[in-house]
């Protein structure tokens, strides 16, 4: 556990030697939050339910998708597939420190920095438009939220894992990583828009994936907009997921490390 | 004018090296087609189901904001496929190769800015512009040859600005190492534009003017073809697009006089 702690302090410290890298994220994140934000506002102008949802609903889904990109989509685990094409795993493979474990401390940290700063900004931009935002009535419901949150952050960890091993076997990290990683990911999980403003056939599709269950379910349940068989269904679904995906991640992982050439190592 | 037929050629041999390059794993190409088909049909699904039941944005109807749409994906598209060498730029500079590229008879930002045009983008360029044409014919969004022409100034005018970013960025690269996430500040930023930029409150219609001029890249061209453009727009984007080209050229050199060649 100790050694994991340093690697923590560690990877803290690199984010304040390259302040500038983290400051422009900061700000990337910024304005795809404010984009979303002035899109859904200026769709609601002086309606206040549209497609089922109310306008403190929305808004509260757009902060939500800000927050939940955060703890949920932020990640370093996608350095691990150009480690591997370049060699450098090496490094990590000759030290007494399990990789999966390095890997998701490294996330954590990530999450933890990110979040200090997107809960910042959330708080200014609410505070200076006096967004209405929607709170739960009932505990059960942070408590459900707080469950699917947990569960979620761990299915993209290895999610992300999966995609970042392939490249034991192919060069194409990037091209499978923006596919799935970026643009499967980002539209198929309720990151731009929620689902269920798409036609029901196609939500019916995408519900069968498991990106819906890493941000549009979790802010389902923020705004009790799903009934207690649906919560316990979406948990259940994504704890299968999970445990696939925790099983791929680790059994590709054993086989591409035999695999593993080092070249350029 | 002979300098510039060289230019031409020489890109296209550029061009044609880098799509050699692109599609050598045919795999990693259709992945990266796919996923651009996808965003887009996904969009426009999209918009489509919003527009339906909202019926106007900001004073424009469904078809409208589709229109603005399409042509942000046309010029964003057309802006990737020519300036994508800038995406290369950063190892050149660490690695201290930009040296054998100042040593050759080309202006200085040619390599960088059009060394790596994106074959990619321009496979789904094709169809894009096709479905464009007849989105915009059987719209009846056309106003008149007139504003036809305008459109097309107002694209060659997008595509200056955009040539202007994408050089002041190589010098910001130039001087701190650092292009990634300024290019994905300014396609962070672009991407507002995929909706009217009427949309958004005053303050951010002047920062999106008259910062990083999104709105001259995008919605002008757009407002043009659909007659609704003031001729002051006209004039005040043509003189953007120039202090732009000329304060990034200005920039650029101040950049080069700084280049330190540190790693070769």
């Amino acid at each position: 556990m100790k050694k994991y702690l340093q690697l923590a302090k560690i990877t803290f410290e690199e984010y304040l030697v390259y302040r500038l890298n983290f400051y422009l994220w900061r700000f990337r994140s910024f304005i795809v939050f404010l984009t979303l934000l002035f899109f859904w506002l200026a769709i609601y102008g002086d309606r206040t339910e549209f497609l089922g949802y109310q306008k403190a609903q929305m808004i509260t889904y757009v902060i939500g998708i800000a927050f939940l990109r955060t703890i949920v989509l932020g990640s370093r685990s996608a350095d691990l597939g150009p480690q591997i094409r370049s060699g450098e795993l090496t490094k990590l493979l000759l030290k007494p420190i399990k990789t999966i474990h390095f890997w998701f401390t490294r996330d954590v940290v990530d999450k933890g920095l990110n979040l200090f700063f997107t809960i910042i900004e959330i708080l200014a931009i609410v505070w200076l438009l006096k967004l209405s935002f929607y709170l739960p009535y009932h505990l059960t419901t942070y408590f459900s939220f707080a469950v699917l949150s947990l569960m979620a952050i761990f299915l993209y960890f290895f999610l992300s894992f999966t995609l970042s091993v392939v490249a034991f076997w192919t060069e194409e990290i990037w091209a499978t990583r923006w596919l799935f990683g970026v643009i499967f990911l980002e539209f198929l999980a309720g990151a731009f828009f929620p689902l269920d403003v798409l036609p029901s056939w196609l939500t019916k599709i995408i519900y069968l994936t498991p990106f819906p269950y890493l941000v549009f379910f979790p802010m389902k349940i923020w705004l009790e907009q799903l009934n207690s068989g649906e919560i316990i269904m979406a948990i259940f679904i994504c704890l299968i997921w999970l445990i696939f995906f925790w099983w791929l991640a680790v059994f590709l992982w054993r086989k591409g490390a035999k695999n593993y050439g080092a070249y350029g190592g | 004018m002979l300098m510039v037929v060289k230019l031409i050629k020489i890109w296209l041999m550029f061009t044609s090296r880098a799509a050699q390059s692109a599609l050598l794993t045919t795999w990693a190409g259709v992945l990266f087609i796919i996923g651009k088909i996808v965003r887009f049909l996904l969009f426009f699904v999209f918009l489509f189901v919003v527009l339906s039941t909202v019926k106007n944005l900001a004073g424009y109807n469904r078809e409208q904001v589709i229109f603005f749409f399409l042509v942000f994906t046309l010029i964003d598209a057309l802006v990737q496929f020519f300036f994508r060498g800038v995406y290369h730029f950063r190892p050149l500079i660490v690695s201290g190769d930009y040296d054998l590229d100042l040593m050759k008879p080309l202006p200085s930002f040619f390599r960088p800015i059009f060394g790596y045009s994106d074959i990619l983008d321009f496979v789904t360029l094709i169809p894009l512009w096709f479905y464009f044409l007849w989105f915009v014919f059987t719209n009846h969004l056309f106003a008149g040859i007139g504003d036809l022409i305008l459109f097309f100034l107002l694209l060659g005018n997008s595509i200056v600005l955009g040539f202007a970013f994408h050089l002041f960025v190589c010098g910001v690269c130039v001087l701190t190492t650092e292009i990634d996430h300024l290019i994905w500040i300014y396609r962070d930023l672009t991407s507002m534009a995929r909706f009217p930029t009427d949309i958004y409150y005053k303050f951010i219609q002047y920062i999106l003017t008259f910062t990083i001029p999104v709105v001259i890249l995008f919605t002008v061209p757009a407002k043009a073809l659909l007659g609704l453009l003031s001729w002051q727009w006209v004039v005040l984007a043509f003189l953007i697009s120039g202090l732009f080209l000329w304060g990034s050229f200005k920039f650029w050199h101040y950049a080069l006089s700084r280049y330190s060649s540190a790693s070769s």
